[in-house]
């Protein structure tokens, strides 16, 4: 018996893979061996910091061998049982679609089916009649991903593109970006170099709405825990805000402050009171870079058409807040050099997923405008990217559009889509079942502010409506809003076929005809670098929220469990039953793909391709004088932007209409000068699903749905029991893991609600059982449960039967943040009640019977 | 050479990698000291969470990774027969899964419940300090080696110089207390004891109170008459960690200028003490 080892990229960080006979026997993170490339220390206050030679993971990403044998593996292709395939698309009994069983078929006859399907559906209605959507990231690596071999197959094959809503940024995107441009980073600010800066000179870091010890900068595991162990060694006050003491918070702030949901942005505005009434903001910064400051700083001061002083006092009656806690923050903010920002990309977080996300998110910029952002040591930044990096060194990332196998250069021919009709993710299920809609916005707005305002129809004049969706990777009942409108959706007999492919038999593929089983990164080969998000896409550098960049050559460590196969052997078998099978491979398998990543990048001129496959992993390192662009500091100083990224940056101005920041946005002055929600100046207003409105009277618990500790999107959550025994996250009655609620001791005690009780959560819109637990962790009127819930497992799918999964975003709210118009997500604008639930828990899981019909003879 | 672990509690962040990591390595394998361990049910490395404190000003929590501790003289060894239970020559104590079958009475006899029962197997089971990989030639358990947070350390507690021995030498040792007394392998650090805490406010005008900054706070055991002194920060808040547990004290606040307070607390529990708005004086 020996060991042979490989290496991935799990979602929470890379690994070596060891397999014995053919079975994986563990997973590890990597140690870097002598002969990797040395890393960076940084001088600062006298101390050296540099990060040790071991790569870090995290809990989920240590799950990866568990995943990939997992009870809910899908290991045949699945055909829903009551399934008929009328020549007409009509009679299909789509309405059992979520509770139907499955058998078991051969590739040959799913894939014929699906590929005939696809035929019919183009043939009968237009190329435009099929659609598609994805998750983010069921796997890591370039050739697998969503922007690239899905994206090249439904190009090539024509269909209407399903565009992403920013889901987990959305005030930033559609506010902030109006404040100070920076649309191509999606309305997140840029994080070069910051860690040195903050390390030399900072006094201060503002975390608003940010656990970053769950959220681990969405992919760099845990890499950037040390930086916040070096804060507390250099004595750098860390404070805290968001209505939970969330799990950063309540080990390593030295300050937290518990705002009820929905009101950051008064608290923001109470901040600029006192720093325009102590005169204490930088004068000369706001004279040079800041447009329009006195009309927004009048309404501050009470001089507004509203006559308010934004006083503490005032925030604290909003907000809970102590006013003495207000004027504590804003002094000590004002007095010393301070970092902050909202959430992993410094503009995320719940607070920005509001009904007045965009005010919040606003605000927020404006603030550290008000206090020289890029100066040293000042600026938007929450320690989760902006390590030292080679800015020469290029490997492409996820995001990059030139390492994509859907494009030149990587692939020969870049594959492009013949269809101009569009759907939007979140609104997906009102345009399948009212058939229409009408959104603003291209979805991700990154090449101008003005592409928010570009007005889409479904249909498109001349279009059909869509009739076959292919649903790849991920679970949109846990990420959406509202979800039951998806069980509505699937149920409509419009949608004459649906298909899935996954690795496991997720919720949301309960409710497609056909089933296609994809293997894990661990049993198909891959290539892709730890957490990049590449060079030139919407997040660039994402890898400088990790120590270490690591390129990992992911080879399959295994086979491919029963009969699942690759995600681009889907795909590759589908294009050859449609007529395209050459054109879409060129003539490459996977290996083939990743070496034309590897020829494309900088990769080739540092390691040959054979040695690169043998090693596993490469390590670009830092130069030892490494090149320094510290983040806004070209605007501030009015010195070189090595970060060009749009024209405008040439002259060092930002991406708004002046080029300034603008407290008053022109752009939206000139667009939307009455829009009540997002008008031309941010401030606060009461959320329309909030302690203010009518709802109130019915629901009196807001509930805030955070991105998840323990999993990632829907990810493990379902397939890890391991996870089932982390007590944080789920525990485990009658065979069924319920999801972890808290309350506070004060709502629970009025609801006569105790620790461990198994309770229903309600809304107009559906319910859910959870399992309570009574913390002192929460502002007092706030529930607390992870969105992203894995599980869907309502007895009846649809709004009258309960969820015992736990699904959070069945209860969150489906209003945009105004309409249409600007249609971000608001979750966290959500009133519930809760109760104790006093029926019989019925045994187990849905999802077992159903995986017993499925795959019963194999296991 | 005696192999240790040392787990300082105060920088775990209960991130679970530790307790994945153990799963990864012996659930459904064996190992040539173990039985495999069953998917689910047994925890070799089991994180207790602590919420501390009654109010959100000011809650923390305490996470302490408890695992088997590797007793010079263990309690399960005790109530072992035919030497199911033995002592390796590194100090790492051995459950062998072939002469223990049966013995559930050395799964009870542990103090600290780091000793699970695999009813299937009819077998006690527990940490084995990964001495199958140690014995390979790796650098340290699977555990230690998962933790990204410098919460767990690996070595020889012989060596002064081993990481385990720097990392007990820098903290401050707080033995489980069901141990006490027992000479273990694995150490406890900084598990905490009782915090009190609270808030000094000003009175100000109608934009709200003023947080009192540098406030002295002295709190007076009653028993033993001994006082702690501490000063509120800018946010007005103080705060006293690591008090003796069960105590009453006395708290007496004071800011020049303002009148003094004195309130009463006890150490029974971890406390947010109260909110206090000074009147001019």
């Amino acid at each position: 018996m020996s060991i042979v080892r490989t290496y991935t990229n799990t979602l929470g960080g890379p690994a070596e893979v060891q397999t014995e006979n053919g079975v994986i026997r563990r997973i590890r993170p990597i140690k870097l061996a002598p002969d990797d490339a040395k890393g960076w220390t940084i001088q600062a206050r006298g101390k050296s910091f540099s990060p040790p030679r071991k790569v870090t993971m995290t809990a989920i990403g240590l799950q990866d061998k568990d995943k990939t044998y997992a009870y809910d593996r899908l290991l045949y292709p699945l055909i829903r049982e009551d399934f008929t395939e009328t020549p007409d698309g009509k009679n299909r009994n789509t309405e059992n679609r979520g509770k139907s069983g499955y058998r078991r078929a051969s590739w040959d006859e799913a894939l014929g089916l699906v590929a005939r399907e696809i035929k019919r559906v183009q043939d009968t209605y237009g190329k435009e009649s099929v659609t598609a959507c994805t998750g983010s990231h069921h796997s890591w690596g370039l050739v697998g991903y969503k922007l690239s071999a899905f994206k090249r197959f439904f190009n090539m094959l024509g269909y209407t593109q399903v565009q992403d809503n920013p889901d987990s940024w959305e005030g930033f995107h559609w506010g902030a970006s109006h404040v100070y441009g920076h649309y191509w980073r999606l309305g997140c600010p840029e994080p070069f170099d910051l860690l040195e800066d903050c390390l030399k000179n900072t006094d201060t870091l503002i975390f608003w709405s940010h656990d970053p010890d769950s959220t681990h900068s969405c992919y760099s595991a845990n890499e950037n825990n040390l930086w916040r162990r070096w804060f507390k060694e250099l004595g750098i006050s860390v404070i805290y805000v968001d209505p939970f003491v969330n799990f950063t918070a309540v080990k390593q702030g030295d300050k937290y402050i518990t705002p009820r949901p929905g009101t950051d942005s008064a608290v923001l505005e109470a901040i600029a009171y006192v720093w325009l009434t102590e005169d204490t903001y930088d004068h000369d910064y706001v004279a040079k870079h800041v447009h329009r400051f006195d009309e927004w700083a009048d309404r501050i001061l009470g001089k507004g058409p509203d006559g308010v002083k934004k006083t503490p006092k005032w925030a604290e009656e909003i907000s809970g807040v102590r006013a003495p806690v207000i004027k504590a923050l804003a002094r000590r903010w004002a007095s010393t050099n301070t970092m902050g920002g909202s959430g992993v990309r410094v503009g995320w977080g719940g607070a920005c997923r509001t009904d007045n996300g965009t005010d919040y998110s606003r605000l927020m910029v404006q603030l550290f405008a008000m206090q020289g952002m890029g100066k040293p040591g000042r600026n938007m930044w929450t320690a989760n990217a902006g390590a030292p990096m080679d800015y020469n060194f290029w490997f492409g990332g996820y995001s990059d559009p030139k390492s994509t196998i859907a494009n030149e250069p990587v692939a020969n021919k870049t594959a492009v889509n013949c269809v101009e009709q569009k759907l939007y993710r979140a609104t997906l299920p009102e345009a399948i079942l009212n058939g229409h809609d009408e959104w603003n916005g291209d979805g991700f707005c990154g090449q101008s502010l003005e592409q928010q305002f570009n007005h889409h129809v479904y249909p498109l004049p001349g279009c059909n409506k869509v009739h076959l969706l292919y649903r790849y990777g991920g679970n949109f009942f846990g990420t959406m809003i509202n979800t039951n409108r998806w069980a509505d959706m699937y149920r409509s007999p419009e949608l004459e076929f649906t298909v899935s492919q996954d690795m496991h038999l997720t919720p949301e593929g309960k409710f497609c005809d056909v089933i296609l089983p994809a293997c894990t990164v661990l049993e198909r080969t891959d290539i892709g670098e730890f957490c990049s998000s590449g060079n030139s896409g919407y997040a660039s550098h994402g890898q400088s929220g990790n120590n270490w960049q690591v390129i990992v050559y992911q080879k399959a460590a295994i086979k491919p469990l029963g009969e699942s196969q690759s995600d681009y052997w889907i795909f590759s078998q589908l294009a050859e039953r449609l007529g395209f099978g050459e054109d879409f491979t060129e003539g490459r398998d996977e290996d083939g793909w990743c070496k034309r990543f590897w020829e494309t990048s900088d990769l080739c001129k540092r390691i040959g391709w054979e040695e690169f496959k043998q090693r596993g992993y490469y390590i670009p390192g830092i130069p030892e004088d490494w090149e320094r662009r510290w983040a806004f500091r070209w605007f501030a100083e009015g010195t070189e932007c090595k970060m060009v990224r749009d024209e405008c940056m040439k002259d060092g101005k930002l991406g708004t209409r002046t080029g300034k920041i603008e407290f008053v946005s022109e752009l939206l002055e000139e667009k939307e000068p009455d829009d009540p929600v997002r008008g031309p100046m941010a401030f606060y207003k009461p959320s329309r699903e909030g302690h203010c409105s009518p709802l109130y009277d019915k629901y009196k618990l807001q509930l805030i749905t955070p991105h998840p500790r323990f999993g990632f999107h829907t990810q493990y959550d379902q397939h890890n029991k391991w996870l089932w025994e982390v007590p944080e996250h789920r525990q485990v009655v009658a065979g069924m893991p319920y999801a972890i609620i808290r309350i506070h001791p004060k709502r629970a005690a009025e609801r006569g609600i105790h620790d461990r009780d198994i309770v229903r959560v309600w809304n107009d819109r559906g319910e859910i059982l959870c399992m309570a637990k009574i913390t002192n962790r929460l502002e007092e009127h706030t529930v607390h449960l992870y969105g992203s819930s894995g599980m869907y497992e309502p007895a009846e799918p649809g709004k009258n039967s309960i969820d015992k999964g736990g699904c959070a975003n069945i209860l969150t709210s489906p209003d945009m943040i105004e309409g249409r118009h600007i249609p971000g997500m608001t979750p966290n604008s959500t009133l519930v009640e809760m109760e104790v639930y006093k029926k019989p828990l019925k045994p187990g899981m849905v999802l077992n019977e159903l995986l017993e019909k499925a795959n019963g003879e194999v296991r | 050479m005696r192999y240790g672990i040392a787990v300082n509690t105060e920088n775990c962040m209960a991130c679970y990698n530790c307790f994945m990591a153990c799963k990864d390595e012996h659930c459904g394998f064996a190992t040539p000291v173990s039985a495999p361990q069953p998917h689910e049910g047994q925890f070799w490395v089991n994180i207790r969470t602590k919420e501390r404190g009654d109010d959100n000003r000011k809650v923390k929590t305490s996470n302490v990774a408890v695992m088997c501790s590797h007793c010079d003289n263990p309690a399960c060894a005790k109530a072992a027969k035919n030497g199911a239970v033995y002592r390796r020559d590194d100090g790492i104590v051995i459950i062998d899964p072939e002469k223990a079958k049966g013995q559930k009475a050395i799964a009870e006899a542990c103090p600290i419940g780091a000793i699970f029962w695999n009813e299937d197997l009819q077998l006690p089971q527990k940490c084995t300090m990964c001495a199958h990989l140690l014995d390979e030639g790796y650098d340290e358990p699977r555990c230690v080696e998962a933790c990204p947070n410098d919460a767990l350390f690996f070595g020889d507690l012989d060596n002064p110089d081993s990481a385990v021995s720097r990392a007990i030498a820098a903290g401050r040792a707080t033995p489980l207390k069901a141990l006490e007394g027992t000479e273990t392998n694995v150490k406890y650090l900084n598990i905490p004891t009782v915090f009190l805490a609270g808030s000094v406010y000003l009175p100000c005008d109608e934009t709200g109170e003023d947080p009192a900054d540098g406030a002295i706070v002295e709190l007076k055991n009653l028993k033993t008459g001994e006082t702690l002194t501490t000063k509120t920060n800018y946010f007005g808040d103080w705060e006293l960690e690591n008090l003796p547990e069960n105590e009453e004290f006395e708290v007496r606040i004071s800011f020049p200028g303002y009148r003094g307070v004195t309130l009463s607390a006890k150490t029974d529990a971890d406390h947010y003490v109260a909110e206090v708005v000074l009147e001019k004086g």
